[in-house]
């Protein structure tokens, strides 16, 4: 009798609390939905308010809503509450009348016991978790691996992929043209005496015959624009190291006659940057007091194709940082990666175009506190633009993310102001971040700042940037040494002292490092060990840095005068060209065609 | 409402100066009071020793009714003590299950204080089970409680797959503790299927999971203890050795039969004449086999935790913030979740999240192959004993299973008779 | 096999026993070392990580604290530092940035709930007052306010409502990781407090 009461009372109560269960869990879903203060209607309503001037009637459409959604709300609110009160007081009711019912109700077996097999579940159960586990295993193996950086990155490593093979592509033919056996500078010589026009046609004949692919493409230049795939990214050539893989580049030019003069331009304004250039465009910078600005000019016909005027940046200065007259405004060489190009100057104003001018962004770094004038090049490596921002204030080492500007990421630096731009050397396919200062050689990973090594080794005023060749960077700065560092752990190899740069940086072969200095001497080193190999007095002064193009070293002397060295440790000098354009700047290679920046004028020379 | 009962009252005075002052501070002519909030404290203090009495009255309770009433009744009460006061009263924090994760997490993050009471809750039933067997799971722990409270019939779960399903307690503790090592989340506490039901609210899932596993445990015994609770695990490690034990009666058993069933948690073991029709050196073999086969499973499950370990590094607060600011940086035109806007605008450079999402993933690598290791152990460790033969003569507990509930007194018919007596 | 069995039968099982005694040993001394290794960690009540609570300064008012906690309706709300507010007439936190007129028009609040009130009290000066019971936590009045303002409204876990999960549920979406665990002494983390 009791018993049946409780079954009834609990079969009432169950029915009572499954319907307001589901009551309340349609309540809760509306509530979820629809928050009531969050409507959307509301507050588009609002907005449409804020438009529109003395709308009354919207005015009170938004109010009387409100009201409706805010009595909505605490009205909800407040039944939830109530509801779940109810409902735990009906599964209480109910529990207890089931528990009541069943409160006799005993487990008793109710026939007799046919014994388990304990073993037989015991080993059932050992099959369970071994299949059990082992399935997770699996589970987890396949989840690994589709989700791990194997799988889902396997794009980006093709992409990494073929970035190495370009970088060893890039490599390969190095040890090609450098390769001094290779090269004949008797024939150079020769030509040197033959009639001016026949140079380069014999000069480029030995090539066409072994490589017909690469004349191919040179030789049509003049007659059609083939771009020439050899870039000049940024200061000193591409990683800013000192070499390019262009060909044909021509040997002889007459810059008063035209003999070889592509074309010959004046910069609007000033500047002791080197030409940067990336397929048809040559990118420089020139700036005085009342203007800084980046161009473009056209590699083909010289026409300048944009300038863009580094104005209207938040936080640059008003008035001008004093800057010395041999460093001036606008001493960084830009960078560019083809599709970009953003150029610094020395108001720390840095500015990022796209290759038809447009300004992508800009901001002001501060003004670098530096006696001379900032003149640390910028370079462009992956997805980031890199500033080394010596200064005797802060010095650090930034890394821009090339499509914003944002700060991927910094490194203070405690290096005192230099004048030396960042270089990428490739170490076993690895790329180091390699920066001279005052007083450390440092390497740096370019992909989060972190310091790789670093050797206490200059002094003084560091104006020249390092090299790297062979996996092992070369660092040179007047008053301090030469030295040659492993940069695989950072050892100092050797050091040298006898002749040192102080503007031109260095440039180094498996076998030989380059130095000039600016009082005109170029220096043979042997990579091995530090000797001299050879030497050659040029009674002038070097500011431009040596460029290793094609087996030969290409170098400015102050006063205009290119000379043309052999790279096979002996230093001949294989050809001497007055121009009679004082130039600083390193010039920029392409195939069949080199861009100086005189102080006077911008011109190409090119192979005819 | 209720730690308004004993709160002490903050009082604001004093003067920050970090605060922004585009507006000044108003110079008042008419004599304008600044008014004075306070802001209650509830005193923790009072209620910590509340609840670690209640929690030493209640074991103390269960223990006598186990061991000297050998009667359920008190068991019961104290279950529903239990539920109503460390469940719905106290909104079920801090129990004991989830202080495994505050232990853990105080041993690596020296920023994190332990308050007493969480490590009182933490070792008082480890004690417990140390002494006398899981008093501590019978009636006071609100979870096995409100499970036992609902529990009307029993039906049996396969013994086999019972059997293997009792690994996966130890394989949630790992990741538990891997977790709260990392400091990275408590997950036993995220994932709690019956806080929800405790505190009226929640997320909607895990209730949804509760009420599930309640519908379960009408109608068989304590599925979320048997089958999930972490802490369970420990508790058995220390229950199977404990100093004194349960049994179903004091008296020698009569092999009576009639407690076969009784169990809700299936820790009654009949009686069993070891009957196995294999040779004793394929039963060693097979031990030996298995004992060798540990350290392979361990190194196994640690490579695999280990390979995994970026996977699960993905429930870091930091290792999230960095795909975030990471996507956003190669994506800037995209639109600026509130993650990323609060990274930038709290001024923490790319260079600071990176070492600490390396920090991060450092942790996970050891943490997720001890993790690793730990389940393999474990498997390990269950193979090993599921290939031990033992033959029983009578109906015994199995202490590391048994939850203490008490059931099985009132079937055995040894029992009846000195109820008599007395 | 048999000699296996004949011990099962014969013998009082002393290895078994031996076992367990050890067992009971390692364990005994395992509860000991846990304790006592966990013991160190503790703190008193003063000091130690007892309450979860939001840090003004870091705060982005994401609004996920409205939504994300375990209650019905969220134990965060809304505090007003007096001390740091500039009384303006044109408050940042009161009235929406567009507003017309500064009247207490539904057009015009920022609060969805209607949950501060204000209060003349001298030419130009009005004070501010939060009405706990209304607020619900959105902080829609406290973005209003950083950005246009003093930042004298703040968000903060209003510890008589907080149940003190010991995994708060807010901490673990919190965009700006501003919640953490505190001791009693800064159970608040005022603004107008030293």
């Amino acid at each position: 009798m009791k018993k049946n009461i409780y079954r009834n009372i609990a079969i009432v109560t169950a029915i009572f609390a499954l319907t307001l269960s589901i009551m309340l869990i349609t309540n809760y879903f509306q509530v979820r939905k629809a928050t009531p203060l969050q409507t959307e209607v509301v507050q588009t309503l609002k907005e449409l308010n804020d438009v529109n001037a003395d709308n009354l009637q919207l005015q009170e459409q938004i109010r009387q809503l409100d009201l409706l959604s805010r009595r909505a709300y605490f009205v909800q609110r407040s039944h939830l509450k109530t509801g779940l009160y109810l409902l735990l007081g009906m599964l209480g009711v109910l529990l207890v009348c089931l528990r009541l019912y069943y409160s006799g109700v005993k487990d008793i077996p109710e026939k007799e016991i046919d014994h388990l097999d304990d073993w037989l579940i015991q080993s059932k159960a050992r099959k369970y978790v071994l299949g059990g586990a082992g399935a997770v295993a699996v589970a987890a193996l396949v989840f690994a691996f589709l989700s791990s950086p194997y799988y889902s990155s396997l794009g980006e490593r093709r992409a990494q992929k073929k970035a190495l093979a370009q970088q060893e592509e890039f490599e390969a033919p190095q040890e090609e043209i450098f390769d001094a056996e290779s090269f004949d500078p008797a024939q150079l010589t020769a030509d040197a005496t033959a009639p001016e026009t026949e140079a380069p046609e014999e000069e480029t004949a030995p090539q066409e015959e072994s490589q017909t692919e690469e004349a191919a493409s040179e030789e049509p230049v003049v007659e059609q624009p083939v771009i020439s795939t050899v870039t000049h990214n940024a200061f000193r050539g591409n990683n800013s190291n000192g070499q390019s893989n262009a060909r044909g580049v021509p040997v002889n030019w007459d810059l008063s006659a035209g003999s070889n003069i592509a074309w010959k331009v004046s910069v609007a304004k000033p500047g002791f940057n080197s030409p940067v250039l990336n397929g048809r465009n040559v990118f420089l910078t020139g700036a005085d007091a009342s203007a800084r600005e980046l161009y473009c000019y056209d590699l083909l016909t010289g026409e300048l194709r944009w300038t863009l005027a580094a104005d209207g940046i938040a936080g640059s200065p008003s008035t001008m940082p004093t800057v010395n007259g041999d460093t001036g405004l606008a001493a960084s060489s830009v960078a560019t990666n083809g599709s970009q190009v953003c150029a610094i100057f020395a108001t720390g104003d840095i500015i990022c175009a796209d290759i038809d001018g447009n300004r992508l962004w800009a901001k002001n770094l501060g003004v670098p506190d530096n006696h001379y004038g900032f003149a640390s090049s910028l370079l462009i490596y992956g997805g980031e633009v890199i500033v080394q921002y010596d200064n005797d204030s802060d010095g650090k080492l930034i890394a821009l993310n090339l499509s914003n500007g944002n700060v991927r990421w910094t490194k203070s630096r405690t290096e005192k102001a230099t004048w030396s731009s960042p270089i990428i050397a490739y170490i076993d396919g690895k790329a180091q971040l390699v920066v001279m200062g005052n007083p450390a050689l440092t390497a740096y990973n370019p992909d989060n700042g972190e310091m790789l090594w670093k050797v206490d080794c200059m002094s003084g005023e560091v104006g020249a940037s390092p090299c790297s060749s062979n996996g092992i960077v070369y660092g040179a700065s007047e008053y301090a040494s030469l030295v040659a560092v492993n940069a695989q752990d950072g050892s100092l190899l050797w050091e040298a002292n006898d002749y040192l740069p102080e503007v031109s940086s260095p440039v180094a072969t498996k076998d030989y490092v380059y130095v000039a200095t600016s009082y005109g001497m170029l220096i043979a080193y042997d990579a091995s060990n530090g000797e001299i190999l050879a030497e050659q007095d040029l009674g002038t002064q070097f500011y431009c840095s040596p460029m290793l193009v094609e087996g030969k070293i290409y170098i400015f002397g102050t006063e205009g005068n290119m000379y043309i060295f052999s790279n096979d440790g002996k230093l001949t000098l294989l050809r001497t060209i007055q121009t009679g354009e004082p130039t600083f700047a390193t010039p920029a290679f392409t195939d069949g065609k080199i861009v100086v920046r005189s102080t006077e004028s911008l011109y190409c020379v090119s192979a005819s | 409402m209720k730690k308004f009962l004993n709160s002490l009252v903050l009082l604001l005075a004093g003067w920050k100066a970090a605060a922004i002052s585009r507006f000044p501070r108003p110079d008042f002519e008419s004599g304008y009071q600044y008014p004075e909030y306070t802001y209650a404290v509830p005193n923790e203090m009072l209620w910590d020793i509340i609840d670690v009495a209640m929690l030493l009255i209640l074991m103390g309770i269960v223990t006598w009714a186990l061991y000297k009433k050998r009667t359920r009744g008190p068991i019961l009460w104290s279950s529903v003590v239990s539920v109503a006061y460390f469940g719905f009263f106290r909104g079920g924090c801090v129990c004991s299950v989830g202080s495994i994760q505050n232990v853990a997490l105080a041993f690596v993050d020296n920023s994190y204080s332990l308050p007493l009471a969480v490590f009182l809750f933490f070792m008082i039933p480890i004690l417990g089970a140390f002494l006398f067997g899981r008093v501590f799971c019978s009636g006071v722990c609100p979870l096995g409680a409100l499970q036992d409270l609902v529990n009307v019939k029993n039906y049996r779960i396969n013994k086999a797959v019972a059997g293997a399903l009792s690994v996966i307690p130890w394989i949630y503790l790992a990741f538990a503790l891997l977790y709260a090592l990392t400091r990275t989340r408590f997950i036993i506490c995220q994932f709690d299927p019956f806080i929800g039901i405790f505190r009226l609210g929640g997320d909607i899932g895990m209730i949804a999971f509760g009420v599930i596993l309640l519908v379960m445990s009408v109608f068989t015994g304590r599925p979320f203890c048997r089958f999930l609770c972490p802490y369970g695990a420990l508790l058995s490690i220390f229950s199977s050795v404990s100093v004194f034990k349960i049994g179903i009666t004091p008296k020698p058993c009569i092999n009576c039969e009639l407690c076969h069933n009784s169990c809700p948690v299936d820790a009654i073991e009949a009686p069993y004449g070891n009957k196995v029709n294999e040779s004793n050196r394929t039963g060693v073999k097979r031990l030996l086999a298995y004992m060798l086969i540990i350290p392979v499973l361990m190194a196994a499950g640690g490579l695999l935790m280990r390979q995994a370990a970026p996977q699960l590094a993905r429930a870091n607060r930091e290792v999230r913030l960095y795909s975030q600011v990471m996507y956003f940086e190669d994506h800037p035109d995209g639109e600026m979740i509130p993650e990323v806007e609060a990274f930038y605008s709290q001024g923490r450079t790319l260079e600071d999240l990176i070492s600490s999402y390396e920090e991060v993933h450092k942790d996970f690598r050891l943490y997720g192959t001890l993790a690793g290791m730990l389940i393999g152990l474990v498997i390990g460790v269950k193979l090993v004993r599921l290939s031990l033969k033992r033959g029983r003569k009578q109906y015994e507990i199995a202490h590391s299973r048994c939850v203490a509930c008490g059931k099985c007194f009132s079937y055995c018919p040894q029992n009846r008779v000195k109820a008599k007596v007395n | 096999m048999k000699k296996d069995k004949e011990q099962i039968d014969n013998s009082p099982m002393p290895r078994r026993e031996f076992f367990r005694k050890i067992s009971k040993a390692i364990a005994g001394a395992g509860v000991l070392a846990l304790g006592g290794a966990a013991a160190t960690k503790v703190k008193g009540n003063k000091s130690a990580s007892l309450y979860w609570q939001i840090d003004p300064e870091k705060c982005t008012q994401c609004g996920r604290c409205e939504t994300s906690c375990v209650m019905p309706v969220s134990a965060v709300r809304c505090i007003h530092a007096n001390k740091v507010c500039g009384y303006c007439d044109l408050c940042g936190g009161y009235y929406r940035t567009n507003a017309k007129e500064l009247n207490t028009a539904a057009e015009n609040m920022i609060c969805p709930t209607g949950a501060i009130q204000r209060k003349f009290v001298e030419d130009p000066y009005f004070e501010y007052t939060i009405d706990e019971d209304l607020c619900n936590g959105c902080g829609k009045c406290v973005k209003g306010c950083s950005s246009f303002g003093n930042g004298s409204l703040f968000l903060q876990i209003r510890q008589d409502l907080c149940l003190n999960c010991n995994e708060c549920s807010i901490a673990n979406v919190c965009a700006s990781g501003a919640i953490t665990r505190v001791p009693y002494e800064t159970a608040y983390k005022m603004k107008d407090q030293a």
